[in-house]
């Protein structure tokens, strides 16, 4: 449910960044979900393409770049891919003792003119 | 920043200093339309791009245009860092003011606001407590922290889920927090969405009871992964329900090895003791 949040936290950072660099609009957005950031990225993507309407994204490629997981298992200390939180290491069964991937959620870059 | 949830518009949330008793009143109206084209991409990344009404032909990977008034401006932004930002300032008043803050979070109904309650009656007048109380609706909880001794302020949330720094540093103009107080701030009641936002919070207090499934930490482990200190309430139950105390401490352990764990009874007093004197630690 926060996806709408997140959303709204989009358009408003691209919002300033716009202003910030006197741009009239802004062609292309790049947003990174990791797969344990917490956020549903469909759910989010949805969220997104209701929200931008009238918006400084409203005329904007929306470009989603979802990262795996990796964790280092607490076993073994092998990296593995997560892909939920719960993913143990396909050798040991371990859940990972750090994370060190896929727990990001930033916009990479805009395309402004 | 953003203020509620499943919302498009902001400045919906309240803060209620139990002196105005007005109820919010709101109405949203969306009709947004959607256009998806997607393309999908499966070599390590998926990508989706989704296109509105703009004409451009893309390659829906990383490109550049010719045109000479584009500009490609990399940001490499976390969407939270506003939320980050104003949590850090929150963090440094507390700091600033000997300020212990907890952020308490559970499912609804594991029985917060008893253990706030209790905890109150037990510690002042030798410990100052303040307390924010986050609520979709009504002042029902923090006129129950005031009548048991604290200075409380009320935080509705209106259609939101959770709080949120922004939040939390208002209500903090209006409550007169004292040096050196114990500051809790107790969540909407939702596992999920809370785990999302820091509040400037030094620590976060995680409560289950047992009449919740001892699964819970495997079913929401971004909110058990983020805690510090897991309060396993009612345990005078215990002999009537089949909850398995261990078993639930080894799942949420297997998700975070340094979670400390307090098995306790707001309603008869046991295992109380030990959540004081692990107050008394934090300072």
């Amino acid at each position: 449910m926060h996806e709408f949040s997140m959303a709204i936290e989009v358009i408003n950072l691209a919002q300033r960044e716009a202003v910030k660099n006197k741009a009239n609009s802004i062609q292309k957005i790049t947003i990174e979900v990791g797969d344990l950031s917490g956020v549903d990225a469909d759910a989010f993507e949805s969220a997104l393409g209701l929200l931008v309407k009238d918006s400084i994204l409203d005329q904007a490629l929306v470009t989603l770049i979802r990262t795996p997981g990796l964790g280092r298992c607490n076993s073994c200390n092998d990296e593995f891919e997560m892909n939920h939180r719960m993913a143990t290491c396909p050798k040991c069964q371990c859940f990972p003792s750090e994370i060190n991937g896929g727990e990001e959620f930033r916009v990479v870059s805009l395309v402004v003119e | 920043m953003c203020e509620t949830c499943g919302c498009g518009e902001s400045g919906e949330f309240r803060i209620h200093d139990l002196h105005h008793d007005h109820l919010p009143e709101h109405e949203h109206h969306h009709d947004h339309e959607h256009h998806g084209d997607h393309n999908h991409h499966h070599d390590h990344h998926h990508e989706h791009d989704y296109e509105h009404s703009y004409t451009h032909e893309h390659d829906g990977v990383t490109h550049t245009h010719d045109h000479p008034d584009q500009k490609v401006i990399n940001l490499n932004m976390d969407i939270l860092s506003e939320n980050n930002k104003l949590a850090r300032l929150n963090r440094r008043f507390f700091e600033g003011r000997k300020v212990l803050c907890l952020n308490l979070v559970s499912s609804p109904g594991s029985g917060k606001t008893t253990i706030l309650e209790k905890t109150i009656k037990a510690l002042i007048p030798s410990r100052k407590i303040a307390v924010i109380e986050g609520d979709q609706q009504t002042l029902l909880d923090a006129e129950r922290i005031e009548k048991s001794g604290a200075p409380a302020i009320q935080i509705n949330t209106g259609s939101g889920c959770h709080l949120d720094a922004r939040m939390v540093e208002l209500a903090v103009q209006k409550l007169e927090i004292e040096y050196g107080s114990v500051l809790f701030i107790e969540n909407v009641g939702n596992l999920v969405c809370p785990a999302m936002f820091d509040l400037g919070e030094f620590k976060r207090v995680v409560v289950i009871s047992v009449t919740e499934g001892e699964d819970k930490p495997l079913k929401y482990p971004y909110m058990f992964q983020s805690s510090h200190l897991c309060l396993i309430n009612k345990s005078d139950l215990l002999p009537y329900v089949d909850f398995d105390t261990e078993k639930t401490i080894s799942y949420a352990r297997s998700l975070n090895p340094k979670l400390e764990f307090i098995l306790v009874s707001a309603r008869t007093g046991e295992g109380m003791e030990q959540w004081y004197e692990w107050l008394e630690k934090q300072k």
